[in-house]
Parts: structure tokens; C-alpha cells; sequence
């Protein structure tokens, strides 16, 4: 079981600012969603726990092991990263995709090993994206080009993950597979996940909290619930928003002026 | 890709025999194979002593310096196009050839009188092609913080300064020597002999193994440099390893034959058109192909206009240019 901990978290680019004295605890086996506006620094929070950006100020640990600290093959062991906008190599197949999330285990010279060919078939089968596997990755939908990026992600077989808008451009029926299947890694294996989502009313319903970020500063952190309820939500974004109780699930939807 | 690399096997035994084969004297085919067999110990060879001579110390080294050329440049131009994730990277991307042709210059003219090429060409043009190299990373970033793009921009601020310098030595000379630098700066094997051969060989063998070996790399590459390391590689190092192997290898390269285009640019290309995207089948391939095509291309540029030669960099582009165009085209219906 792995845990996320920021601490006084600053990062700067230049003179700019993008996201300062986060702390942040997300206990194993839990879904932390971050929400906020465009450039409130969501995706720089989820970069600097994937090891991509340096605090200027403060750390990022995972199980209590700075990430900064790690080489990039310790950390692609113990943190996956699905970016916002995955690079999709034309003429690789699906399976060789998915394998490169193997990488960190069998090195760069030796072949991949038995135990990774298996990962890798254990992953593409879970996301059932066996009938895939010899397709070039350039001729598949969004949909399923987005769960093969979740398949790489998963063959890393790390304990945390972290995605920056992973349902972005998918139908509704899509944006909730790949959420559902996250919500069964959680659930099943223990994964801890850290995610930013724009859709609320997802973001409610599939965190286990929610944390309201803006202007790169941590403005509320709590229960779904109470976050999607809170004035500040409304602050932040500038506009008033409806929670309506559906069965159980808040629906968040903003109100026209 | 069983078949092509078998074709490619096939091909390279094809240049092989015609790098030895052809030439102004014929000797037959039979005759000379018979010679090279005798030499390994079996059966007696046919050719005169003078005959026998001329394979091995004429077309042996001309061709062993193609092959080792030929899978150098194709080698280190298909890790450039990987490395920059840029299909229009060739191994002369960073300055390699601008430098190489600065020193050779300074050779030529400063050193050599301007009426000949001094034995010490290769060295300066080695050192001109490494100091080219190095100072383009060094002012693109050290390849650590900044993009590759920065780095292929230095490359082309230093080929400017290097080829500008190059342009005003000659300026300052004699006709006689701008004819001796353009005729080393077109490239050719004429001048291969044992020695160059075995003054490359330790080089091309140590970075053409490097480079091959980087196929996995180049492959994890292909998503970019945030997700690569994300997902476990050391990009900077991988990448500084890469680049200096095949800088390194061109270099040595450039200094023993002269500056041959295309090879480096389209023979990584054919092979993807063949093979598929993957660095793992492309550099290998590479390696066999470039070396086939080259020996094939110089034994053109030395028997088509006999016994004056073509320069080697024209033939190269000449054949390459339609054979590139060819499989496009093919490849182009077989997809649709």
C-alpha cells in the first residue's frame, strides 16, 4: 500500500507561479480527484508527483520516498502517469504500446521476460483490449486509444497512479468505463489514484475526495459532498452552480445567468 | 521481416562479391572467388600474383571501407531520426560535416600547399567534425534542459559558422586548392587502403554496436521525453550515449572517405518503409542495408565512366533517390 504526500509544495517556471504550499495527503487505496479551473495548476501538481517537474519549494514522497530521489526506473516502479495528451506513436501495435509500460523492468538491453509478456496480456485482456493487440495504434477510436493508455499505465503494475483529465474527448458511456475500471483497480488491487477531472459531477461520484484547487493554492479539501456543495466551488468558478441529490449521486450543474 | 532481413543478408552477399568482382581488369567471376577461397585454405587459386594483388589490395579494402561506411551512416542517421523523433535528421545534423570539412580545409590549404591532401586530412577532419559536435551540445543546452529542437538549431548556428569559415580559407586560396577540397568534400573510397580500413574499423564497430543497441530505447522513445521517462528512461543519458556514439562513428567515417549524402538520410527510410516503425528491426537492417547499398553505389561510380570515377555521393543519391520512390509508391498501393 502506497501513499501520496506533497508538502509545502511550490513549483515555479520562470517568474511565474504555477502552484504554491500544496499539501496534500492521499491515503492508499483511495481516489483523490482534483478540481479547479483551467490553469489553476491541476496538471503541474500531477506532473511534479510524476516525478516530471521539480519543487522549487517543499517535496513530493510517495510511501515516504522523495520522488526526486528516485531514478527514473525506481519511480516508473512505484508511480504510472496518464498524461493529458498521450503521444500516439503511428505503426506501433497496441501490444508494443502497452508493453513499453514494462520498460522499467527489463531494462533497455535484455528482452522483455516472461513475467512481462504475462502483465502485459493480464492488462490487455482486464481492459478487454486483446482483440486489439496487433492493431496499429493510429487506427483506434478514443475511446479505446484512451483505455490502451490506461493498459500502459496498469502494466507498470504500480501501486500509485496519477491522471491528468483521462475522460477528456470520450462519450459518456466511455468517460465511465475508464472511470469504472480505475474505481475496480482502486477497490480490487488497493491502487491509489490521483486524478484531475473538469466534469463535477464524475469527479463527485468516483472520489473518494475531492480537493479544490485554484490559482495554484489549495482553496478546499474534503468529502465529494461537501466540496460540490461549498461556496467556494461557486468562487472559484466564478458562477453559480445546482447540486441536485439523483439517487444518491450529487448532479452539479451550472446555472444559467 | 524474416524476409527482409534475409533479402537485406542476400544483398549485402551480392555487393560483397560485386565490390570484389567488377572492375577494369576483369578476372571472372569464378577465378577471383576461387582466389578468395584459397586464401582461407582450400583449393588453388587460378589468378596471376598481380591479379591477386589487385583484389586484395585494391577492391578488398575499397569495399571493406564501403560496408564499414555504408552501415555507419545509415546506422547513425536512422538513431539521429529516432533520438530527434525528426525524419529529416541525418548523421550530419550537428555540425559532423561542416566541421569535417572546415578541418580538411585547413589540411588542404594551410597545411598541404593547396596542391594535394596531406596524409594528415583525416585527422584534422576528424578533430574538425568532434569539435563541431561538442561545441553544438554545449551551446544547445548540454541536451539536459532544453528540447532536442534547441539542440538541432545549435547544430545548424555551428554548421553556419564552420562552413562560412571553410568558405572564407578558401576565398584566401588558390584555385587549385578549392578543386582539391571539392573533390575530398564529394567523398570517395578511391583512396582505400588497409591502414584506413583499420583506422575506422575499432570506431564503426564500437558505435555501430551502440547504436543497434539502442533500439529498445529509441522505441520507449517514440512517445516523447516526458512520457519515456515516466515510464522509466533515463532520456538524458540515453540520448547523450546515442548522439555521441553516432557522431562519433560519422566523424570517423567522414575523415577516411569524404562527405557522402544521402546514405545517412534515405537508406533508414527504405528500411521503415520495409519493416515497420520499430528501432529494434530498423537498426539493425539499416546496418546491412547501408553497407550493400554502398558497396553497390560505389561499384557504379567506379565502372560507368572507367576508368574516370563519378563521385561517390552522386551515385548515392541517384540510385537511392528512384529505389526511395519505388518502394514509396509500392508501399503507397499495398496500403490502399
Amino acid at each position: 500500500m502506497s501513499t501520496i504526500e506533497l508538502l509545502d509544495l511550490s513549483v515555479r517556471a520562470g517568474s511565474t507561479t504555477l502552484i504554491s504550499d500544496v499539501s496534500l495527503n492521499v491515503e492508499a487505496g483511495t481516489w483523490c480527484t482534483v478540481i479547479g479551473p483551467n490553469g489553476a495548476g491541476k496538471t503541474t501538481l500531477v506532473e511534479a508527483v510524476a516525478g516530471l517537474r521539480r519543487p522549487s519549494e517543499g517535496s513530493v514522497s510517495i510511501s515516504g520516498e522523495p520522488v526526486g530521489s528516485m531514478s527514473e526506473r525506481e519511480r516508473a516502479k512505484r508511480v504510472a502517469l496518464v498524461p493529458q495528451h498521450p503521444t500516439v506513436p503511428a505503426g506501433m501495435s497496441v501490444r508494443d504500446y502497452v508493453a513499453l509500460g514494462r520498460t522499467a523492468y527489463h531494462g533497455l538491453l535484455r528482452a522483455p521476460s516472461a513475467l512481462d509478456r504475462k502483465t502485459v496480456d493480464t492488462v490487455l485482456a482486464r481492459l478487454t483490449l486483446d482483440e486489439f493487440s496487433h492493431r496499429d495504434v493510429f487506427t483506434l477510436s478514443g475511446g479505446e486509444r484512451q483505455r490502451m493508455v490506461l493498459a500502459r499505465a496498469l502494466a507498470q503494475s504500480t501501486m500509485v497512479m496519477v491522471l491528468d483529465e483521462p475522460i477528456t474527448g470520450l462519450d459518456l458511456r466511455h468517460q465511465m468505463t475508464i472511470l469504472e475500471l480505475l474505481q475496480k483497480e482502486v477497490h480490487e488491487c488497493g491502487l491509489t489514484v490521483l486524478a484531475t477531472l473538469h466534469d463535477l459531477t464524475l469527479a463527485g461520484q468516483f472520489a473518494d475526495r475531492l480537493v479544490l484547487l485554484d490559482h495554484g493554492r489549495v482553496v478546499l479539501d474534503g468529502p465529494s459532498g461537501e466540496v460540490v456543495r461549498s461556496e467556494e466551488l461557486e468562487a472559484c468558478y466564478g458562477m453559480r452552480l445546482r447540486v441536485i441529490d439523483v439517487d444518491g449521486a450529487d448532479v452539479v450543474i451550472p446555472v444559467r445567468h | 521481416m524474416t524476409l527482409v532481413a534475409l533479402a537485406t543478408l542476400g544483398a549485402l552477399a551480392v555487393a560483397v562479391v560485386c565490390g570484389l568482382v567488377i572492375g577494369p581488369i576483369s578476372m571472372g567471376t569464378s577465378r577471383v572467388l576461387g582466389d578468395v577461397v584459397s586464401h582461407l585454405g582450400l583449393g588453388h587459386s587460378t589468378l596471376t600474383p598481380l591479379q591477386s594483388l589487385i583484389i586484395w589490395q585494391v577492391r578488398a579494402p575499397r569495399m571493406v571501407l564501403g560496408l564499414l561506411a555504408g552501415a555507419m551512416l545509415a546506422v547513425a542517421g536512422a538513431t539521429y531520426q529516432g533520438v530527434f523523433r525528426n525524419p529529416l535528421a541525418d548523421p550530419y545534423l550537428l555540425g559532423v560535416a561542416a566541421g569535417a570539412g572546415l578541418g580538411a580545409t585547413v589540411a588542404i590549404v594551410d597545411l598541404g600547399g593547396g596542391l594535394n591532401t596531406p596524409s594528415w586530412t583525416p585527422l584534422l577532419a576528424f578533430g574538425g567534425a568532434m569539435v563541431a559536435v561538442v561545441v553544438t551540445w554545449v551551446i544547445g543546452g548540454r541536451g539536459l534542459r532544453s528540447s532536442t529542437s534547441t539542440l538541432i538549431l545549435a547544430g545548424v548556428a555551428v554548421a553556419a559558422l564552420f562552413t562560412s569559415s571553410q568558405t572564407f580559407l578558401l576565398q584566401q586560396s588558390s584555385p587549385n586548392s578549392i578543386a582539391v577540397v571539392y573533390i575530398w568534400l564529394l567523398g570517395s573510397l578511391a583512396s582505400a587502403t588497409w591502414s584506413s580500413v583499420t583506422l575506422v574499423l575499432p570506431y564503426v564497430l564500437v558505435c555501430v554496436v551502440i547504436c543497434v543497441a539502442a533500439g529498445q530505447a529509441l522505441d520507449v522513445m517514440s512517445v516523447g521525453e516526458d512520457e519515456s521517462r515516466s515510464l522509466g528512461l533515463p532520456v538524458r543519458r540515453v540520448r547523450l550515449i546515442v548522439i555521441a556514439a553516432s557522431s562519433l562513428g560519422t566523424a570517423a567515417i567522414v575523415s577516411a572517405v569524404g562527405l557522402i549524402g544521402f546514405v545517412g538520410i534515405i537508406v533508414p527510410h527504405i528500411v521503415r518503409l520495409l519493416v515497420g516503425t520499430s528501432y529494434r528491426r530498423i537498426l539493425p537492417i539499416s546496418v546491412a542495408f547501408g553497407a550493400a547499398f554502398l558497396v553497390f553505389a560505389d561499384t557504379i561510380a567506379r565502372t560507368v565512366m572507367a576508368p574516370s570515377e563519378l563521385p561517390l555521393g552522386v551515385v548515392t543519391a541517384i540510385v537511392g533517390a528512384p529505389v526511395f520512390v519505388i518502394i514509396l509508391s509500392l508501399r503507397r498501393q499495398m496500403v490502399t
